[in-house]
């Protein structure tokens, strides 16, 4: 069983409700190693898999001048180790059908393992010796590089994948959560070897990181196995101090930043402003009260822009939250000759929230809905793994999951009046819209002071 | 494809001979008087549970004047029927903590309804309705058609495979539906009729042209008197006709160009014509197609985009396919690398296995993966249900997924050679090229 489910036999009888069940999250054991190490263990047992994360608390707000070191750095990791070429790790990894991967995000790094149970031994030596001990081989760093180069290009042919890292930057500056995690075509230019390998030498210790185990394994064993792999890993002292985040302030007039793109068909926006932080207390009222405005198909934003209007395939807003702030954008994408009547359908829509507010029919659908949709979130082991992650590396607890019913059920229509007006930005709105500058920036003029860029230029810069 | 959310395609999987919690007894079939049949897996890992509806109808049901309307049918079956009104179906489901999706293929219109298992007989109550009761409304049809005209464009805006898949299908296929994209073309979408959606209605929305697939925290006896309550009186239709064009034999090389300006580096696209997933040599084919692309040691990865730096990213892809369909090569230049030595570059790593076959590790390889990558999927009641439904659909009998280890195992190296000389060869193979650059300059006059 994933999620234990308090009140499971009233599922079988006829109720016209949907059963208020508790849900909480398996049980699980965390703990400290001798060097600092924190270690999170959690047994599932459905299949016979394991999944691995190793979390490292580092992300691209330390990057400063170097955007992208943090990124590349985990990257750089799974490029061979000590005992093993790239060809022999891949040759292993592929043959028994593990999965290994590293990435890193604005706040911290993540590596990661799939696999069978009969191959843990294999794949947990890789995997410790991938963090512990890189190859750090200057070839197949200059070819990883030469393709990141690349890729960086090729995700601006895409507007949808690159929309929110203009957001960000218009929203917080530069730095912070501005940080532009897999850097640009400049900043990649200074990342040497030399650099990666110092940057590794900081900040993956063991009193920096989390070893996350979820599958199909005793827990016993599974804990001698960490001690026998992870004690020797050092720690440093004093303990790192991740860069300190500065609330960012509200913005102070509306701006939209129209990047053009030449040969679009379409334009793809964003509208919004900042968000909540990952641990605010309010953050399960906002979802529900997001799910009405945009978080559903039946949300006011998509009823309106997609199923009365037929100006888009699809129209929704969300919160997104890191450890200290947030950003909530309303998003979409329509033909260029719509852009400005979806983008006032938008406002108008989102205008409802304060001049309508939500009914107590909505309410209790939303709610039916954010409850009924949530078991599957957490359904498999990976999906675990990935929460433990995330609640070590944004600093949350279970409290999140184990309340999240009754703070769902306590949401009232007062209570949501009083969210509405705390946390959504109501004015000096901020706009992100890609498409073909020429023939919408005139009408863009209305919504705020316009700064231009182009796409196809490297990098984020606004100005 | 309904709504925003992704649904990730599901490849051929393999499974264990022991320890696997799933068996072929552990799903259970009936099937009501009208033909509409029925499979459930009893789940109850998680309080929820899912409906998948496979409806036998995709792009290949369809003919020039009216392409695109399996998939513009996918939409309108949300817009309303006689008990619940246009709109009525969301929000009945979201009330009752459900919610959904849909998707539709060359072959298949699959709707996806996941929920809590509480709600089950509500799900039931709107499907039939549906089923049973479509309203075609004038005015959802003309708001529904500016919908699936943004689909259409955000996905030519931002998937260049999108883009280029289109004209490389159209080049391999003149005769047989497969020709055109499932969204199909802008003209047919701005166009067809409301004769031609009720008659589409009639046609294939019939029970006995589907199969229902339930997984999840419910029991058999439970879905089958909610069945028989909801299901069996909608009335059976006639067949539909059977699709009886065969795509004459390629005989030469077939090339197709698309200029879109934001594009970096040359991407292309290569086809070729391979027998349908009923074929004896699916399973080697569908191996020959890992053994090139998946994971970084797989031959196409690791020579062409890590060794030689031709490419910076390859994937190749053979749908699951009711009529002879297409083995895909996609592959992305690197740096300054133009689309001909790409494509030189993916030849050379095909030739050598048509002359020097496989190794018996990488056959290996691919079995192992395939059986890690079952668990995968089986660990969520939304793969289960997925996974089952279209093993019926596409093998004739679900149980081919439990019998599928043999037929994986049963694959040599002589066969992935045998199949990568009798399928990828020049003269079975369309080469799309998809670039910055326009296909006319001076030096044409």
């Amino acid at each position: 069983m994933k999620i234990y489910n308090a009140l499971l036999a009233i599922f079988f009888t006829l109720i016209s409700q949907i059963a208020t069940a508790g849900y909480t999250l398996p049980s699980y054991e965390k703990f400290t190693l001798k060097n600092g190490l924190t270690v999170i263990l959690m047994e599932q047992h459905e299949v016979p898999l394991i999944d691995v994360n190793i979390v490292v608390n580092v992300g691209a707000i330390d990057d400063a001048n170097n955007a992208g070191l943090s990124y590349l750095t985990a990257q750089n990791l799974l490029l061979g180790t000590k005992h093993l070429s790239k060809t022999q790790l891949d040759q292993q990894i592929d043959f028994v059908g593990a999965e290994l991967y590293s990435t890193a995000n604005l706040e911290f790094s993540t590596i990661g393992a799939s696999f069978a149970v009969k191959d843990t031994d294999n794949i947990m030596n890789i995997l410790r010796d991938a963090v512990l001990f890189p190859r750090f081989d200057e070839t197949e760093f200059k070819k990883h590089k030469s393709r990141h180069a690349l890729q960086l290009t090729q995700r601006k042919e895409s507007p949808r994948s690159v929309v929110n890292q203009y957001f960000n930057r218009l929203v917080f500056g530069q730095n912070g959560y501005g940080a532009v995690t897999s850097g640009d075509q400049e900043s990649i230019k200074s990342l040497s070897l030399p650099l990666i390998k110092q940057h590794h030498s900081k900040w993956y210790k063991a009193n920096n990181a989390a070893v996350i185990v979820v599958g199909d394994f005793e827990t016993e064993v599974m804990k001698e196995k960490i001690q026998q792999l992870f004690s020797s890993w050092s720690s440093a002292t004093p303990d790192l101090q991740q860069q300190d985040i500065k609330k960012t302030p509200h913005a102070s007039s509306p701006q939209v930043l129209l990047v053009n793109k030449g040969d679009a068909r379409e334009s793809t926006f964003l509208i919004g402003g900042k968000g909540i932080a990952r641990n605010n207390p309010d953050i399960v009222g906002l979802s529900v009260i997001n799910t009405i405005l945009g978080g559903r198909f039946t949300s006011w934003l998509n009823d309106e822009l997609r199923v009365n209007a037929g100006l888009t395939y699809g129209a929704r807003s969300r919160f997104t939250s890191y450890s200290h702030d947030g950003t909530f954008t309303i998003s979409t994408f329509t033909k260029t000759e719509t852009t400005i009547e979806a983008i006032d359908l938008a406002l108008k829509t989102y205008q409802r929230l304060w001049q309508q507010g939500i009914d107590s029919a909505t309410l209790t659908s939303a709610k039916a809905y954010v409850k009924g949709q949530f078991p599957p979130k957490f359904e498999t082991a990976n999906q675990l793994a990935d929460l433990l992650a995330n609640m070590y590396g944004y600093g949350f607890d279970e409290s999140y999951i184990n309340t999240f019913e009754q703070q769902v059920d306590s949401l009232t229509i007062e209570k949501s009046r009083q969210l509405i007006n705390t946390y959504f930005p109501k004015e000096n709105l901020q706009f992100v819209v890609i498409g073909k500058a020429d023939e919408i920036r005139k009408a863009l003029t209305k919504y705020g002071k316009i700064t231009e860029t182009d796409i196809k230029k490297s990098g984020f810069n606004i100005q | 494809m309904r709504f925003v959310k992704a649904f990730a395609l599901v490849c051929a999987l393999l499974v264990a001979n022991t320890s696997f919690a799933t068996n072929v007894e552990d799903i259970h079939t009936f099937t009501l008087k009208n033909g509409m049949q029925f499979l459930v897996l009893e789940d109850h890992s998680i309080p929820n549970a899912n409906m998948y509806l496979f409806w036998k109808v995709g792009s290949r049901n369809e003919y020039p004047g009216i392409t695109g309307l399996s998939h513009f049918f996918e939409h309108m079956m949300f817009n309303g029927s006689k008990k619940y009104g246009p709109k009525m179906f969301d929000r009945t489901m979201e009330a009752a903590g459900g919610s959904n999706n849909a998707y539709t293929t060359e072959n298949l219109t699959v709707y996806t309804d996941w929920f809590p298992a509480a709600s089950i007989e509500t799900m039931f109550d709107l499907e039939a309705d549906r089923i049973a009761n479509l309203s075609i409304d004038k005015n959802m049809v003309e708001s529904e058609r500016g919908v699936v005209t943004s689909e259409r464009s955000t996905g030519l805006e931002n998937s260049n495979f999108r883009a280029i898949s289109e004209e490389v299908k159209n080049a391999a296929f003149r005769a047989h539906p497969y020709s055109w994209s499932v969204i199909g073309h802008q003209s047919d979408i701005d166009n067809w009729s409301l004769e031609d959606l009720k008659r589409f209605h009639k046609t294939y929305y019939a029970p006995n042209n589907a199969v229902v697939v339930i997984a999840g925290d419910v029991t058999v006896a439970k879905v089958k008197s909610l069945a028989k309550q909801y299901f069996e009186s909608i009335p059976a239709q006639k067949p539909p006709r059977k699709i009886h064009t065969v795509e004459p034999e390629q005989k030469g090389e077939r090339r197709a160009y698309l200029h879109k300006a934001s594009v970096t580096t040359p991407n292309i696209l290569m086809a070729f014509h391979v027998p349908e997933t009923q074929h004896e040599d699916y399973y080697a084919l569908d191996i020959l197609s890992d053994i090139l692309s998946v994971g970084d040691s797989s031959r196409l990865q690791k020579s062409l985009v890590n060794d030689k730096q031709i490419a910076s990213s390859i994937f190749t892809y053979m749908p699951q396919s009711i009529d002879p369909n297409l083995f895909y090569i996609y592959a992305v230049a690197a740096k300054d690398i133009n689309a001909q030595v790409l494509e030189k570059s993916v030849i050379a790593e095909i030739n050598s296995i048509m002359r020097e076959g496989i190794t018996a590790q990488e056959l290996q390889k691919v079995k192992n993966t395939k059986l890690v990558n079952f668990y995968r999927e089986m660990s969520t009641i939304n793969g289960k249900a997925n996974t089952i439904g279209s093993f019926q659909m596409y093998f004739g009998d679900y149980k081919k997924l439990f019998s599928a280890p043999q037929d994986y195992e049963k694959v040599t190296v002589d066969d992935v050679q045998r199949v990568a000389k009798k399928y990828l060869r020049k003269a079975n193979r369309t080469v799309g090229v998809l670039s910055s650059q326009e296909d006319s300059s001076n030096e044409d006059l």
